[in-house]
């Protein structure tokens, strides 16, 4: 029965990786924006379907293919950052200007890939084989997940704690205005917070695709996921969303052990009324 | 005076004539709504236009009218449905509705189309409560799961000899209505199914149900439902978790060609039975197949097969009876027997349509007759 719990452990951890790669970008474009971007899901759909053209168009390998598609996220952020997010954060009430105008992206980019490539789903193969160690099967495109999650995770904490983009953007968080004067080129750093929030749900769209097939429905349902993750682990708590994001996954692989799927469901949102009930500012951030 | 006044009373009187006499070249609407967004939904409005256009071909219907197609998007939800037929009927002024792909939207349809008066012809929906209202226009086309349960619980039985199943299918009203059939089919045969696994519409990692379900011991999977994108997923998910169950069976009428595309060589051997393939070898179906290939590039299946019948019935009807009055073509349609590219198709008393079933199988990487 072991077998069992270390497999279902393991896909909780690899679902649950994808939840907090997803939740990472949405929570780092709030703690240094200060807005909501609900456009997210679409750059998650944008790494699934920039793999999914690369590879039909030319045939390359997967891992470079995934670096095709995160750069096609990457591209598709930048976009939108200058259209509906740069020049409008800092003007008063910016806060719901943006949070309006990337949900309006958000519709035009899913209807726009609805009149190109339609509706249909697309299954593309990814890294190929299984691992199977005594009764425990593993496939490699999940442990794939999980440790490109980690090492997202490494890097992104380096990037922040020890370089000098990495002080900026903290300072930025902290106070856009304070930042401004001290020689910040604050507008730069938020174009590059969003440009790598945007690449970093295109590298989870990309990295899924091969467990959950792409549909062109899969910004829709991801977002959700992604917003539970990031209040539960606070807004602008980038080491919450991904403990957030990493216990969802865990808790929902043990949770279905003894209870239906939709259960499960049923309680991890209650979990988050929860958490908005008493601490609002997230589970693992300091309470204000 | 009196001249003028008389004038005026004639002109009145030729032009309230006028769209009379305009009346015999007057386009038919058929109105249909279907999830234009999803992959099925757009296929089904395809088959449909596909319809029309072979019949327009032909001449039209009843002196020569031309079958218009109006088609709006009804999201699967009972909600947009309801919205999307009212205007079919209020704006378009519509007087025979056909579609749906989800019960829900055709049952949320009904009583609309009922106040209305309009001869309603749900296509895919196969909800046993639509044929219950007792309404003399409604004419259903899809067999009922409590149709096709006696050949595809055959199936589980006799031809897989399940044991234990595995039932991973989605969390809706067809989920459910067609896990209570299965187990009533396997009461007093020592099989039983071990282990139940319910998915919400917007899932896509089934990691977590296929462990679960191996975990159970299971010598048979059952998987199925309308979104071909999960349940092709649930299939090539065993294969990944190491679950590798004697025979997989899927839900009576989900077997098509992106099934194969989609879960690839982990779908081999899947069983399921059918009232409907494109190989069958009758005039009107190779003449339905050839069309609808050679516009779309694919060939029609199950979902496209009944949407085509929607229009193609209700144009027979309409010809055989004359004219688009709702209780002529109503009673025409109960009436008599009629040919399609399934076979014969009659309605009972209720508006059922009854037809012809198949066992059919993926050997080789094509669906054929098992």
């Amino acid at each position: 029965m072991w077998e069992i719990w270390v497999q279902q452990l393991f896909n909780g951890l690899s679902a649950g990786m994808a939840y907090a790669l997803v939740a990472l970008g949405l929570t780092l474009i709030f703690g240094v924006l200060h807005v909501i971007n609900f456009a997210h899901g679409e750059f998650y759909l944008m790494g699934g379907l920039g793999l999914v053209l690369i590879v039909q168009a030319t045939g390359i390998p997967y891992p470079v293919a995934v670096l095709g598609a995160v750069i096609v996220a990457a591209a598709v952020s930048w976009i939108v950052d200058r259209v509906v997010v740069r020049d409008v954060v800092d003007r008063p009430g910016g806060f719901s200007t943006v949070l309006l105008a990337t949900y309006a992206v958000s519709l035009l980019v899913s209807q726009a890939v609805f009149f190109t490539w339609g509706s249909a789903p697309q299954r593309v193969d990814g890294i190929p084989g299984i691992l199977e160690v005594g009764g425990v099967t593993i496939t490699y495109q999940r442990l794939v997940v999980v440790f490109a999650g980690m090492a997202v995770l490494v890097v992104l904490d380096l990037v922040l704690r020890r370089s000098a983009l990495g002080r900026e953007t903290r300072a930025v968080a902290q106070d856009a205005f304070a930042a401004r004067v001290v020689g910040i080129d604050v507008r730069r750093v938020r174009t590059v917070t969003f440009v790598i929030s945007g690449a970093i749900a295109g590298l989870a769209g990309a990295l899924l695709t091969p467990i959950s097939l792409f549909s062109p429905h899969m910004g829709e349902a991801v977002l959700i996921k992604a917003f539970v993750v990031v209040v539960i682990g606070g807004m602008g708590n980038v080491g919450g969303a991904v403990v957030a994001g990493v216990s969802l996954g865990l808790l929902e692989a043990i949770l279905g052990r003894f209870i239906a799927p939709g259960f499960a469901l049923a309680l991890i949102y209650s979990l988050l009324v929860a958490v908005l009930l008493v601490r609002p500012n997230g589970l693992l951030s300091p309470s204000r | 005076m009196i001249f003028r006044r008389l004038g005026k009373l004639m002109a009145a009187a030729a032009i309230l004539a006028l769209p009379l006499t305009a009346h015999a070249a007057d386009a038919i609407r058929i109105g249909i709504t279907m999830p234009t967004q999803t992959l099925l939904g757009k296929q089904a409005v395809q088959a449909a236009q596909t319809a029309a256009d072979l019949i327009n071909q032909d001449g039209g219907v009843a002196g020569g009218s031309q079958i218009e197609l109006v088609a709006y998007d009804d999201e699967n939800s009972p909600v947009a449905g309801v919205a999307a037929a009212q205007r079919l009927i209020d704006q378009d002024g519509v007087k025979f509705v056909i579609g749906q792909m989800s019960s829900t939207v055709a049952l949320a349809i009904l009583p609309v189309a009922q106040a209305a008066g309009v001869v309603f012809v749900p296509t895919v929906p196969k909800h046993t409560d639509i044929t219950k209202a007792g309404y003399d226009k409604l004419f259903r086309l899809n067999s009922t799961v409590a149709m096709d349960s006696a050949v595809f619980n055959g199936i589980i039985k006799d031809t897989a000899k399940a044991k234990k199943i595995a039932y991973v299918i989605e969390n809706t009203d067809f989920g459910r209505l067609l896990l209570d059939s299965i187990k009533k089919s396997l009461e007093g045969t020592g099989a039983a199914v071990v282990y139940e696994g319910f998915y919400d519409l917007q899932q896509s990692d089934f990691g977590n149900l296929l462990t679960e379900a191996k975990a159970s011991g299971a010598d048979t999977l059952v998987t199925g439902g309308a979104t071909v994108e999960q349940y092709a997923n649930v299939i090539r998910s065993a294969a990944e978790v190491g679950f590798k169950p004697d025979n997989i069976i899927i839900s009576p009428g989900s077997l098509n060609a992106n099934v194969i595309k989609l879960a690839g060589a982990s779908a081999e051997g899947t069983m399921s039975s059918d009232i409907y393939l494109p190989s069958i070898d009758t005039p009107l179906n190779k003449r339905f197949v050839e069309a609808y290939e050679s516009k779309y590039g694919m060939k029609p299946e199950k979902t496209e097969e009944l949407t085509f019948e929607g229009v193609w019935l209700l144009a027979r009807a309409i010809d055989k009876a004359g004219s688009d009055d709702v209780a002529k073509v109503a009673q025409t349609l109960h009436a008599n027997a009629w040919e399609t590219p399934r076979g014969e198709v009659r309605f009972d008393d209720a508006g059922q349509a009854i037809s012809q079933s198949f066992v059919v199988a993926i050997k080789d990487g094509a669906i054929g007759r098992r």
